[in-house]
């Protein structure tokens, strides 16, 4: 069970950290749209189209990923008091309830809306350029796709949290930076060293 | 039940199950479709959908994974320390110069980053430690952490206003030109506020020894050129480029991003490693924002269809019987009870926008209604149980500092963010005399 816990993790990771690249795009091709305007006065008639495109690509994408890296923030006041085992048994019954439902919705429902965009090549409104936003709208179901394969492996995780009492770890990631250097004082003090804080800079 | 009235217990519903710790942006949905399916039919799987490529359409919020990834950046240039230590040398010959350095930088790095955990914990190694050591109050040093580092959230280009602004349909532009005096005032307030501490009781802050010795200017003005200005210079270059209309918020960020990149190149930590770590927190704090929205879009959506605006608003009006100041007083008070258990994303995605209709009945500026909720979500960070800034303190600092003088030392600011919206409801010019300059002439 733990073996497609990770493969799936992996996966949701894959493309999360593949689509978040787009942010880079993003980033430059604004960027190179700002310094033709101001600079050449030859603005662009498609970085405007690029840059949502590209922003909803990032968001939508990475939904699966933060899922995996427990990033959808909670109200935890009194969830986080719980024995993992409690938390565990709510999660199951809320994924179940809440996510799948959602999810699915936005699957099921989001195949014709895309289809009928790709039917017609459909291309943005919003300049000459033409630039196309069918796959862009694919996404929906793709990303829903991608959520309902990591609740699936969001609901291993309770099932085994609820045996074991105990939270299976997660993949190594970057960490926001506060969440790293807490743990990494954590470990300091663990380790039984009283070593000053300013060393861990 | 009427259709208001379900409206009313899907809320109640809701708040509820938001305290059952499970991601806010799949319980908004879930609720959203199942009142939706009762009140609407079959047609809310179709709403769903249509308003989930809206939010994926929104050009508004583009700016957001764009101003998270520059401040994402900003965090890995290796500025902090000497920033602080500019700033510090700067303000030597102030009372408790080292609070008011720490004030200083926080605001200014918090400003660039937006990231209050970053920013607490970064100077809750760096410029705590240094306060300890020169014999400061625990109380007073552990204070201008955990309020300076909040201020991020406040001090234009923020990501909050930007929030407000897709919500609420106000332009972030006049917004950031409404937040920029009262930020500054709050700035001003908290450094006031040390300065005349200390004064009234020196043994507060003892002055550092080493920094007691003469210091040429030149050393000073040089430390101050290689650390403050050039972040100070990009804070304003993106700043100034919204604010006087060259730019939009998103284009402002990408320059701003780029900006960042060179700064790190500048500083010689820019690296492939720290280039990724950069964008794929950027990707997953945007997917975290970003659905929040999704889910909030729908539940809005069925909320509004069910007329729970109407029973909201008749509370306020015929049931409480406010007047504009009442309703003022009334919000403000909910928004900083929700900071309590709650972060600020949640309370400006989700319950701001159930206020928002009620401001055109009581004839309230959405901007300066924007300006007060940024404000006061500075408290929602240092007000127990769920005060993120105190614990991200307490997990940084020695084993001896206890948690309650942390938050002892965060309350006074608290109260000074409520002074300061008081001045700001009283003058409301402090806000929207700025945007009334730049853009109604």
């Amino acid at each position: 069970m733990e073996r497609i816990l990770l493969t799936i993790d992996r996966l949701s990771a894959g493309v999360g950290k593949a689509f978040a690249w787009c942010i880079l795009i993003l980033t430059l091709g604004v960027t190179y749209e700002v310094v033709m305007r101001k600079l050449f006065r030859a603005p662009t008639d498609w970085a405007f189209d690029i840059s949502y495109i590209m922003y909803g690509a990032l968001f939508m994408m990475a939904g699966a990923y933060t899922l995996s890296r427990n990033g959808h923030v909670r109200g935890d006041m009194f969830y986080r008091l719980m024995p993992p085992r409690g938390q565990a048994a709510l999660d199951l019954s809320l994924y179940l309830l809440f996510f799948f439902p959602s999810c699915i919705t936005l699957l099921y429902f989001g195949i014709p809306y895309a289809q009928q965009s790709w039917s017609y090549k459909e291309v943005s409104i919003f300049s000459p350029a033409g630039v196309p936003i069918y796959p862009s709208k694919a996404l929906i179901p793709l990303a829903a796709a991608f959520l309902i394969i990591q609740g699936i492996a969001e609901i291993i995780r309770c099932v085994i949290t609820m045996r074991d009492n105990r939270w299976p770890q997660r993949l190594h990631d970057v960490e926001e930076m506060e969440t790293a250097i807490l743990n990494e004082q954590q470990d300091r003090a663990r380790a039984g060293g009283d070593a000053p804080p300013e060393a861990a800079r | 039940m009427s259709n208001p009235e379900v409206g009313i217990f899907m809320l109640a519903l809701f708040l509820g199950a938001v305290m059952l710790g499970f991601p806010i942006a799949f319980t908004l949905a879930a609720m959203g479709l199942f009142f939706g399916y009762y009140a609407m039919g079959p047609a809310v799987f179709q709403l769903f959908v249509t308003s989930t490529n809206d939010t994926m359409a929104n050009d508004v919020l583009t700016a957001v994974p764009l101003f998270l990834f520059m401040g994402y950046m900003i965090e890995r240039a290796n500025i902090l320390d000497r920033l602080f230590y500019s700033v510090q040398m700067a303000a030597r010959n102030l009372p408790g110069s080292l609070a008011v350095a720490t004030l200083i930088t926080c605001s200014l790095f918090a400003t660039a980053t937006g990231i209050v955990g970053a920013v607490v914990t970064l100077m809750g190694l760096l410029a705590f430690p240094a306060m300890l050591r020169a014999g400061y109050d625990v109380r007073l040093a552990s204070g201008v952490v955990c309020a300076g580092g909040c201020l991020g959230i406040m001090i234009p280009p923020s990501v909050l206003l930007i929030l407000y602004g897709a919500t609420a349909g106000v332009s972030a532009v006049r917004l950031y030109a409404a937040a920029m005096i009262p930020g500054l005032i709050l700035t001003g307030l908290y450094i006031t506020y040390v300065v005349a501490r200390v004064v009234a009781n020196p043994a507060l802050a003892p002055r550092p020894a080493e920094l007691q010795q003469h210091i040429p200017f030149s050393t000073v003005a040089w430390s101050l050129l290689t650390s403050f200005v050039p972040l100070a210079f990009l804070i304003m270059a993106v700043l100034g480029a919204i604010l006087f209309g060259w730019a939009t918020p998103s284009e402002a960020a990408a320059v701003g991003a780029v900006g960042a990149m060179i700064l790190s190149v500048v500083y010689r930590s820019f690296t492939f490693e720290r280039l990724k770590e950069a964008v794929f927190l950027t990707a997953r704090t945007s997917a975290m924002v970003c659905f929040l929205f999704v889910g909030s879009k729908l539940f809005s959506s069925v909320f509004a269809y069910l007329g729970g605006h109407e029973v909201v608003e008749k509370w306020f009006t015929q049931d409480l019987n406010l007047n504009t100041v009442g309703f003022m007083m009334v919000t403000q008070f909910i928004i900083f009870l929700l900071g309590w258990p709650l972060e600020w994303t949640e309370i400006i995605i989700i319950f701001v926008p159930i206020f928002l209709p009620l401001l055109k009945t009581f004839g309230v500026d959405p901007v300066l209604f924007g300006v007060l909720v940024a404000l006061n979500m500075q408290t929602s960070f240092n007000t127990p149980p769920v005060a993120m800034a105190c614990y991200y303190l307490k997990g940084v600092s020695p084993p001896w500092v206890k948690l309650t003088d942390i938050f002892a030392g965060a309350l006074p600011y608290v109260f000074l963010v409520f002074i300061c919206m008081a001045l700001i409801y009283i003058f409301p010019d402090l806000a929207l005399g700025l945007p009334r300059w730049l853009y109604d002439n």
